[in-house]
């Protein structure tokens, strides 16, 4: 019997899983279909704020309060959460998921595609900590070679927050937005921002993979064609 | 949010800016992305993605500028004291806000002006970041908007019914005709600019055609206002001008900004009119902006950023932004400059100084992490499903949550697209059908798919379900059923990740050809090593070889070719050429002879 093949995604999301749990994170995951608390408001992001604009968000019909999720986000709220709830200070999550944008496709646009997400906290993880964390993330996914660097953004779930950018193959690419925890966000989830601090992160799967492997289109990724299946 | 900025204008408050090309690593590394650069005209023009945290302070020339001069360490050129405060008489004009969502209202008449072109460097720095100039008190009131944030307006006093200004919401059924000439009809959700006789101007949005600056004005008003950012936007958005003025205030700004701008906006156009004659600024102020003062500890910035910055370090940035504050051992609180709204907590400090200091001071560390890693009980049956059906020849796809029906619709979805999947077996279905008409591309005789994800229903919200296809149809089972009685504590072989690249398809239609040939048992790896050979040349993928028997002491063997060209779609004709050049040289090596 010839074996059969996995899906690039699944081959890069297994090793996602492989590199964090040996950095001592939990896998996590969350519905795909979500309510507005843990895909928005949770995460700081207010209702009437242009944060909001970011991301174009499919609504449900007929459900008021339930979305798409827009980020796997959600799984990592979840998690963080649980623990809190049980008098936990510290954990850490990471989820790989399907995700939701309401955007015209083309080829690097995808009105879904799958992100990778992660959260530790503690009492003292640091900046450094998650610097350290993506650092190995990237040099095992795309080679010790790669250069990272952090330069400011904004997401309201985080401050500082932060777009991470890889030098791979002599070209930058931005690659994940990340930050630390913002203290409104570890309360919505049942922490003390005073006790407990952490970091945060989440970007593209399908970007690495296209990057990695130089595949042109995003699209190939869900057209059910076997022809994608080639490593 | 995108701020256009130029680099001449900048230099009028950092004289001692660096180039261009510095100046754009300063502010990718420290403050937000620059989307672009160009050279024009002789200068240089940013065009700057705004984080929306900085809006409030950053959609202008003054904001980059202190910004720029504060992690530079350069000095920068406080505009306010170079304003001449004209000498200014009393005023009969009334000013009344009936709703909140007017923060701050100043205004003040000014009397024999003379409505011109702008003088050329006006007229410069307008052009310079993609404005039209079109006289110069219109243009006054966009210089100071882009230099320092705030909208400005001018009424023409005379088309007023009097001297009376109303900041209201719009009544039902009221209109206006904006500047650009659109029309507008108010909800009661609006707010709006009014005389005793209607609407002079959308708040915090546009401008109407009633009290519009011509040539022939002679009397202004002039309104440097601040609007609460909720309404500004909604109202923006709903009747599509998301204007200069509106992008500002939908991102709220300091009504400690308005008194400012409208100074600069008095001096400049007594520099431009000197015969202005100016009346007392109104200014109506119910709830002044409180002053905050935001404390921090220097130990919480290191515990948070997982450096090892000094109170000399934090001291200095401090001082170069021109912050007021007290320390005390490593404690310090900062009086909040009025425009920096984002500064609320201990929080923004560390930001603040994070910023500064440079993140790329930042060393890596990994983790130690105590706590254990938890099994998620979910993924593992996925694995356990994804492992059983790997071993069973099954092949992975993913295919779309979108569909044209199911139970669930989402808003504003895509044509075709307006539902999400009750189920995996349609989407696999034309996976499998797509897949076998390529069966040859693959080289498969036999085509086995799988999908695991997720399916949602009015009944059952959202399960997991596994399905899988092949000749006999398509199953489809919920994860936890497919997975029943499954080991689900089996560890992952782990597999290096390849590092081969991707080869994309030809979108162009193949064309498939047989060969069958009489071979002598000797001369089988001669025929092989011919067709490979052949295969690599012309072919898209490795000669199969589909058939092959025993017959008086030879061998029929048969060969499947499959060819595809990544530019156009071949024709019988060339591909019966291609196959001549293999009969050739199959009959040449006198070895063999072709059924």
């Amino acid at each position: 019997m010839q074996r059969g093949t996995l899906h690039p995604l699944t081959l890069l999301s297994d090793e996602a899983y492989r590199i964090f749990s040996s950095l001592g994170f939990t896998i996590a995951n969350g519905p795909e279909l979500e309510t507005e608390w843990y895909n928005f408001d949770a995460l700081n992001v207010a209702k009437d704020h242009p944060a909001r604009d970011m991301q174009d968000t499919f609504w449900i019909k007929g459900q008021e309060g339930k979305v798409l999720r827009t980020h796997t986000t959600n799984a990592t709220a979840r998690s963080l959460e649980r623990i809190a709830k049980a008098g936990k200070h510290e954990g850490a999550f990471i989820s790989v998921g399907k995700v939701f944008r309401n955007e015209a496709t083309d080829a690097t646009h995808e009105a879904q595609f799958f992100q990778i997400d992660g959260a530790m906290v503690g009492e003292h993880v640091t900046l450094a900590h998650l610097k350290g964390v993506l650092l190995e993330f990237y040099k095992k996914i795309l080679g010790e070679e790669i250069v990272i660097e952090f330069r400011p953004s904004f997401f309201p779930f985080v401050e500082p927050g932060f777009e991470v950018f890889i030098k791979f193959r002599n070209r930058w690419l931005e690659v994940m937005g990340a930050g630390m925890l913002h203290p409104q966000v570890l309360r919505n989830v049942g922490f003390d921002p005073d006790k407990v601090q952490g970091f945060a992160f989440g970007g593209g799967l399908d970007r690495i993979a296209m990057v990695k492997w130089d595949i042109p289109d995003i699209r190939f990724l869900y057209q059910g064609d076997l022809r994608v299946n080639q490593f | 949010m995108n701020m256009i900025i130029s680099y001449n204008w900048l230099k009028e408050y950092v004289p001692t800016l660096p180039d261009a090309k510095a100046l754009a690593d300063v502010f990718m590394y420290h403050l937000c992305e620059v989307e672009s650069i160009q050279e024009r005209g002789g200068d240089t023009i940013f065009d700057l993605n705004i984080l929306p945290n900085r809006a409030h302070d950053l959609l202008s020339h003054q904001g980059i500028a202190r910004e720029l001069a504060g992690q530079l360490g350069i000095s920068f050129k406080d505009p306010t004291v170079l304003y001449k405060t004209p000498i200014s008489k009393e005023t009969a004009l009334s000013v009344v806000l009936h709703t909140k969502e007017c923060r701050r209202y100043t205004a003040r008449i000014i009397r024999n002006v003379k409505v011109q072109p702008s003088p050329q460097w006006m007229a410069t720095h307008l052009q310079s970041i993609g404005a039209r100039s079109i006289n110069n008190v219109v243009d006054a009131t966009n210089i100071v908007l882009f230099d320092c944030g705030q909208p400005c307006h001018a009424f023409d006093a005379k088309k007023l019914s009097n001297e009376s200004i109303t900041v209201r919401m719009a009544k039902k059924d009221e209109a206006m005709t904006t500047l650009d000439g659109k029309a507008i009809s108010f909800l009661e959700t609006d707010m709006v600019i009014a005389d005793d006789d209607g609407v002079l101007a959308i708040a915090g949005v546009k401008g109407g055609t009633k009290a519009e600056v011509d040539t022939n004005t002679v009397d202004i008003i002039l309104e440097v206002a601040n609007f609460a950012p909720v309404g500004v936007r909604k109202t923006a958005r709903r009747i599509g001008l998301l204007t200069d003025a509106a992008k500002r205030f939908e991102n709220d700004l300091s009504p400690d900004l308005a008194i400012r701008a409208m100074q600069q906006l008095s001096a400049l156009i007594a520099e431009l009119c000197p015969d202005a004659v100016f009346e007392d600024i109104v200014d109506v102020y119910p709830a002044p902006q409180e002053y905050r003062q935001v404390s921090f500890s220097l130990s919480r910035v290191n515990t948070v950023l997982g450096a090892t910055i000094t109170s000399e370090d934090v001291e200095a940035i401090l001082r170069s932004y021109g912050f007021i504050f007290s320390r005390v051992g490593e404690s310090f609180s900062v009086d909040v400059p009025p425009l920096r709204l984002d500064l609320v907590g201990e929080h923004d400090m560390i930001e603040e100084i994070g910023r500064i200091y440079g993140y790329e001071k930042i060393i890596p560390v990994l983790p130690d992490s105590k706590t254990p890693v938890e099994q998620n009980e979910i993924v593992q049956r996925i694995h356990a499903a994804r492992r059983e059906l790997v071993e069973d020849g099954y092949k992975e796809v993913y295919t779309y949550t979108f569909t044209k029906k199911g139970d669930i619709q989402v808003a504003y979805g895509a044509k075709g697209k307006e539902y999400i999947r009750t189920n995996l077996s349609e989407g696999l279905r034309s996976s499998y059908e797509l897949n076998r008409q390529n069966a040859p591309l693959l080289g498969q005789r036999e085509i086995k798919l799988f999908e695991i994800g997720a399916v949602f229903s009015t009944e059952g919200n959202e399960v997991i379900n596994v399905a899988y296809a092949d000749n006999d149809g398509v199953v489809e089972e919920s994860l936890a059923t497919f997975t029943e009685g499954m080991d689900l504590s089996l560890e992952d072989i782990p597999v290096s990740l390849s590092t081969e690249k991707f080869v994309p398809w030809s979108v162009y239609p193949f064309v498939v050809r047989d060969i069958a040939v009489w071979s002598n048992e000797a001369d089988r790896e001669l025929l092989q090593s011919i067709v490979a050979t052949f295969a690599s040349e012309h072919c898209v993928r490795p000669p199969e070889l589909f058939d092959s028997f025993e017959k008086e002491g030879r061998i029929s063997i048969a060969y499947r070719f499959v060819f595809q060209a990544q530019d156009k779609t071949l024709t019988d004709d060339e591909v019966n050429t291609t196959m001549q050049t293999l009969y050739n040289a199959i009959v040449q090596s006198g070895a063999f002879e072709i059924r």
